[in-house]
């Protein structure tokens, strides 16, 4: 019972003119589509669910920001990988000593992100579709149905991308070599 | 469930939103901001005294003009980043437009001018305060732009204070114009744009603790 990028684009436009009773069944929406978007990112069961509300809580304060001509899901995870993000360096700020594992967790995330900037460079090389199927499957860890609906095309068309994008890759590589 | 609690209550009371939020945001915010800087250089600095004729020669309006449109247009790119899915920030190849047609002028102003007087364009007589004021005088509009940026949602922090601060400092160095006299296209395109760098470098540095939500 997920709701698509249609649904969930009117109830948002519906809302910013201040129909409360869409605005109430797209947070409840959203509720379960960010449960399982943070579910998957991170695994202290507590720490989801404060991302969750804080990221409503977001969506809801700052819904000016929307443009009503884009994507509403593209919106909606850019406020959620933010507030994932946030919650990540405070997290390093407030740690002690004590949680060193922690620290190292989250130094990996930030060897990964430099490591990123050099694939980001890669799928520079590609069609802008394929390098968008790949960004959000791939790196984003979005499911295929949830790229489909962010992007508006079919989930065969986001599958085929995704696979067309790592063969030209994967050619482009082993020419390099 | 705490979480429906919250959806209830965030709904209950819904002001709608008018189209074109940031843009009505962001220009009450500046224009309360510009204001301020222009009250600081009228009260404080004092108008240049040949204004009146000055606003009849093309100088005046060349730097108006350089420093203007670096200022509106790093004002558009602000509004841009106000949005969180704005991921990479659009280039900043127009600012050669009008550095371009300054330097220009500047050349054209050396050319006319035998050697001797090169030091005299260069520097002018304000070049050691000229930087800082415009910097000062940025810091009102930058202000007003943290303002507006509470209730918007900017996921590049440090460029979205460095266009913040290119904007304000843009504006500002705009409004110092009724002040200034200096005539030399040299003299803008050093101090001026190195006031209005200082502003942006000021405002990549503050927006990464002010931004925050």
């Amino acid at each position: 019972m997920r709701e698509s990028e249609d649904e969930l684009r009117a109830l948002m436009i519906a809302g910013l003119a201040g129909d409360a009773r869409a605005h109430q069944t797209l947070l409840a929406a959203l509720a379960r589509l960010l449960q399982s978007f943070f579910q998957r990112r991170h695994r202290d069961a507590a720490d989801v669910e404060d991302l969750v509300q804080d990221t409503l809580i977001a969506i809801h304060t700052r819904r000016s920001t929307y443009d009503p001509a884009r994507p509403v899901t593209a919106w909606i995870y850019a406020i959620a990988r933010y507030k994932l993000i946030d919650h990540l360096r405070r997290r390093r700020l407030d740690t002690s000593i004590e949680g060193l594992e922690e620290i190292l967790a989250v130094e990996g995330f930030e060897a990964a992100t430099s490591a990123r900037m050099d694939v980001d460079r890669m799928l520079d090389t590609l069609p802008a579709k394929q390098a968008a199927a790949i960004r959000d499957t791939r790196l984003d860890g979005l499911s295929v149905a949830e790229a489909a609906e962010q992007r508006g095309i079919s989930q065969s068309d986001v599958k085929i991308s995704v696979h067309r994008g790592l063969k030209a890759l994967a050619a482009r590589l082993k020419g390099r070599r | 469930m705490q979480t429906e609690e919250l959806i209830r209550k965030l709904s209950s009371d819904l002001q709608p939103v008018p189209p074109r939020a940031i843009e009505r945001r962001l220009g009450g915010a500046v224009t309360v901001g510009v204001l301020v800087t222009l009250a600081l250089v009228i009260a404080g600095l004092g108008l240049r005294p040949d204004l009146a004729v000055a606003i009849t020669g093309g100088m005046f309006w060349l730097k108006l003009g350089y420093t203007a449109s670096i200022g509106l247009g790093a004002l558009g790119l602000t509004a841009q980043l106000a949005r969180p899915e704005t991921s990479r920030i659009a280039p900043l190849k127009w600012l050669l437009i009008p550095i371009a047609l300054l330097t220009a002028v500047a050349l054209a102003q050396l050319l006319e001018m035998p050697p001797a007087g090169w030091g005299h364009l260069w520097m002018g007589r304000s070049w050691k305060l000229c930087p800082i004021l415009i910097f000062g005088l940025a810091i009102p509009i930058y202000l007003g732009l943290i303002v507006a940026f509470r209730r918007f949602a900017p996921s590049r922090l440090a460029a979205t204070g460095a266009v913040a601060g290119l904007a304000s400092g843009g504006l500002a160095a705009a409004i110092y114009c009724l002040h200034c006299p200096e005539a030399s296209a040299l003299f803008v395109l050093t101090w001026y744009t190195l006031g209005m760098a200082l502003a942006a470098l000021a405002g990549a540095l503050a927006g990464t603790r002010l931004l925050r939500w």
